[in-house]
């Protein structure tokens, strides 16, 4: 028998099935047109109704014997949580904890001495108004220990004096020759990379740069948001336009003041009318509204940042490793996008590799995670060929047997690097009196504890530390 | 002084106690002698003490304390028993005894006697000086005083003073009630993971308004103002758990009560095994309680609200105490205590 043959003699037979199944509840008209191994009609076909009342009463003084349990009482009966609304519980950023104590003398860090050298080793705390920018440009991450505290105040330790130093030499450069800089910045798990780059938004936020945050590499690639190719791109680029207006609206509510006291100066050809005079801030709501204008806007908006004459630009992004190789999105030939070729990354990489300029001045910082990176042996390379720039070594060989991505290796060609590593014992000293004293940490803090703890952190990482002393983690 | 030995028992094997004499030519000049006072030795218990009632059975004192018992029944002067008495003091004069000494002994005396410099001392050192680590890696280990003086002849380094501070011994370094809720909190002995918990539920507890205690359900007497709960969650699980403790448990005794019938008798518990019954009971109604959120917090997150209502009288583990505490009571009368005779 051929195969063709059994084909048919199969499907008829399920036929047959399905019209005898049919008959006793469905009329037959619906059997013939049930296609060959289909079960669409039996699974979208109206539920058939049980008919109430027709059985028998049951007899007085009889027990109707009731062995399983109705579903609705395993399932439970209370209201399910609504969409999203577990995600946002566990993604819940809580940024201070009335029970802890206030820090007396604690110093904010102000617009003046932002970038001071005298606050090494010191911990400062962060005035209400960046905190609100860092809340919006997503700045705090879940997992940090911010709810713990009375209010967030930061270490500033010798990496973000270092920090500060370069943006102090960016501010004082030359007006006709601005200086930018391009950081990795890279570390040990848990070693305060985040907190580098929150304390990178701080201090611009108080010295009134602009502030464009990406806070999750992970979220631009794994294909949640809408996706769409750019029409006239070569080759052929993605945006996202729910990504980008969110972008948008995050880019408002950080750098409020300046957006609302600029006005749009050059023409832009935008898909949505704006009137004649407008300020920035509504340039950029106008993308925040309308998604399906989003990338145009801000295209359009960062025309008007890198005008002549506007402040420095801190573009940061988190978790570098996930931008830096294919992403989730598929083309329509079902390969995977590059995750270059989205725009947002695309404009984000072309400042980082140095391809566009930022003319007047600026730093951009992209942060390695520790904890949620994929292995990516460009940033290695790169980080490794960075390291032996500075320290003036040979340069590393690139392990052909390695799979590496050409485009990420181009892009990291010539960026420098910021390491982030333990804190030393002067500084475990100074965090660990602030957790004394804002009540967390019960214990005596002297020159044994630090020591005993900064040890069992592994050499003062930070995160460890915090752990070791506040988290009660035993 | 009169002399220490007392000649009628010279027959018997003197007792000799070996002394670090070797290590005591290291010590500076200046210090008393330590091998003179028994430091290791318990003043009440002396060697030669014996609980035995009977004379004939109890072994003779040491040397010293012969000398003293004859001392007084001479009237003199004996020897001092609250030190120890050294070898050479006792032997001194006596020419004889010295003969018959050990050789060991005669070689430790003639040591002592003469000035010069112990046999085996070198004339260089053998000791270095640590490197001060301004090159070299600090790692944080070296903390440790670089030269510790032993206070006690044949330890290494000074001995400890007892008790111990609180966490010091290793393997009781944690506080006791974390320890024992962290173990009941395991499944599947995922240590990591219950410790992870244990974490989080006090970080909860730690982040939580203040709690409103309920007179109807008092807490444990001696407890702190419960504003001073959240900044010592330690201390506000402690509370939690000891307060819904039951302080018996009802066994059931089969055939006590005659006809196959069981007798509930109540047993008391100690202090481990009422708290184990608390958490056991607080796990049983937080396990109940409805998730909020996703993620691995839940749990903790739970297990902490029902601390919190355990502490403000709201947690049905309350009634459950209750109940056994009054089936206790009426259980009293089964009870049957031995008879006196």
């Amino acid at each position: 028998m051929s195969s063709s043959m059994s084909l048919r003699g199969l499907s008829q037979l399920s036929l047959d099935a399905v019209s005898r199944s049919a008959i006793p509840t469905r009329s037959l008209m619906i059997a013939p047109q049930a296609s060959c191994f289909s079960t669409s009609a039996a699974r979208y076909a109206n539920p058939t109704m049980k008919k109430k009342g027709m059985g028998a009463a049951p007899k007085k003084g009889v027990k109707s014997l009731r062995i399983t349990k109705s579903n609705k009482d395993a399932a439970g009966s209370g209201k399910r949580p609504a969409p999203g609304e577990r995600k946002a519980m566990r993604k819940r950023i809580v940024l201070s904890n009335d029970n802890a104590l206030e820090v007396a003398g604690l110093q904010d860090l102000t617009a003046e001495n932002a970038l001071d050298a005298s606050h090494q080793g010191k911990v400062r705390g962060i005035p209400e108004e960046a905190v609100d920018a860092l809340r919006a440009v997503e700045a705090f991450k879940p997992r940090q220990g911010w709810s713990l505290f009375r209010r967030p105040a930061v270490l500033m330790r010798k990496e973000t004096m270092e920090l500060a130093q370069i943006m102090k030499k960016i501010e004082s450069s030359e007006k006709s020759k601005k200086e930018s800089k391009r950081i990795i910045v890279y570390g040990e798990r848990m070693g305060g990379k985040s907190t580098l780059l929150l304390q990178g938004i701080t201090m611009a936020f108080l010295r009134k740069w602009t502030i464009i945050n990406l806070p999750e590499g992970q979220d631009i690639v794994n294909a949640h948001t809408d996706y769409a190719p750019l029409p006239g791109s070569q080759p052929l680029q993605y945006t996202q336009d729910t990504y980008t207006a969110g972008l948008l609206s995050q880019i408002v509510k950080a750098n409020q003041g300046f957006l609302a006291a600029t006005k749009v100066s050059a023409k832009h050809d935008l898909p949505l009318p704006l009137s004649k005079g407008a300020t920035l801030k509504q340039l950029a709501e106008l993308g925040a509204a309308n998604p399906e204008a989003a990338w145009p806007v801000f295209v359009a908006l960062w025309t008007e940042l890198t005008q002549p004459g506007r402040p420095p630009i801190l573009v940061g992004v988190d978790g570098l490793s996930h931008i830096m190789r294919e992403s989730e999105y598929l083309n329509s030939n079902v390969k995977p996008i590059h995750a270059h070729d989205l725009t947002i990354v695309r404009h984000f990489v072309d400042l980082f590799s140095g391809k566009t300029a930022l003319p007047n001045g600026g730093l951009v910082l992209g942060v390695t995670s520790g904890s949620n990176s994929p292995a990516n042996s460009a940033i290695e390379l790169s980080i490794a060929g960075a390291e032996a720039r500075q320290s003036k070594s040979a340069l590393p060989q690139w392990n052909p047997y390695k799979a590496i991505d050409q485009r990420a290796v181009e892009c990291l060609k010539n960026v420098d690097v910021l390491k982030v590593s333990g804190i030393s014992k002067e500084e475990a000293r100074s965090i660990m009196d602030y957790y004394a004293e804002s009540g967390v940490l019960r214990a005596q803090v002297n020159e044994g504890f630090v020591s005993e703890r900064w040890s069992l952190a592994g050499m003062g990482n930070i995160g460890e530390l915090e752990r070791a002393t506040v988290r009660l983690r035993v | 002084m009169p002399p220490r030995l007392n000649p009628l028992s010279f027959s018997r094997p003197i007792a000799y106690r070996p002394k670090a004499q070797v290590q005591l030519r290291l010590q500076p000049a200046a210090r008393i002698a330590p091998w003179q006072c028994r430091n290791y030795a318990d003043k009440t218990d002396s060697a030669g003490a014996d609980r035995s009632k009977r004379i004939e059975a109890q072994p003779l004192g040491h040397v010293s304390e012969e000398a003293a018992q004859t001392a007084k029944i001479t009237g003199e002067q004996g020897p001092e028993l609250s030190k120890g008495t050294p070898i050479e003091e006792v032997v001194k004069g006596d020419k004889a005894v010295v003969d018959n000494l050990p050789k060991v002994m005669q070689d430790a005396i003639k040591a002592k006697q003469s000035s010069s410099p112990p046999k085996g001392s070198r004339s260089y050192s053998t000791t270095t000086t640590p490197v001060t680590n301004n090159g070299s890696m600090d790692i944080g280990i070296f903390n440790l005083p670089t030269k510790t003086p032993a206070a006690v002849p044949g330890a290494k380094f000074e001995v400890p003073s007892l008790p111990l501070p609180k966490g010091s011994h290793v393997k009781h370094r944690y506080d006791p009630v974390i320890e024992q809720v962290t173990n009941l909190l395991m499944q599947h002995g995922q240590k990591s993971k219950a410790q992870r918990n244990m974490s989080l539920i006090l970080q909860h507890l730690r982040t939580s308004p203040i709690p409103t205690i309920n007179p109807d359900r008092p807490l444990v007497p001696g407890a702190p103002p419960p504003s001073h709960l959240p900044l010592n969650p330690v201390l506000y699980l402690t509370l939690a758990v000891d307060s819904v403790a039951p302080l018996l448990r009802l066994r059931s005794q089969k055939g006590a009560a005659g006809g196959g019938v069981a007798l509930q008798i109540p047993i008391p518990l100690g202090l481990r095994q009422r708290r184990r019954t608390a958490v056991q009971w607080i796990l049983n109604s937080a396990v109940k309680r409805k998730n909020v959120g996703s993620g691995k917090t839940g749990f903790a997150q739970r297990f902490a609200q029902e601390l919190i209502s355990v502490v403000e009288g709201r947690s049905s583990v309350w009634d459950r105490r209750n109940a056994v505490h009054k089936l206790g009571v009426a259980a009293r009368a089964n009870i049957v205590l031995p008879k006196r005779r």
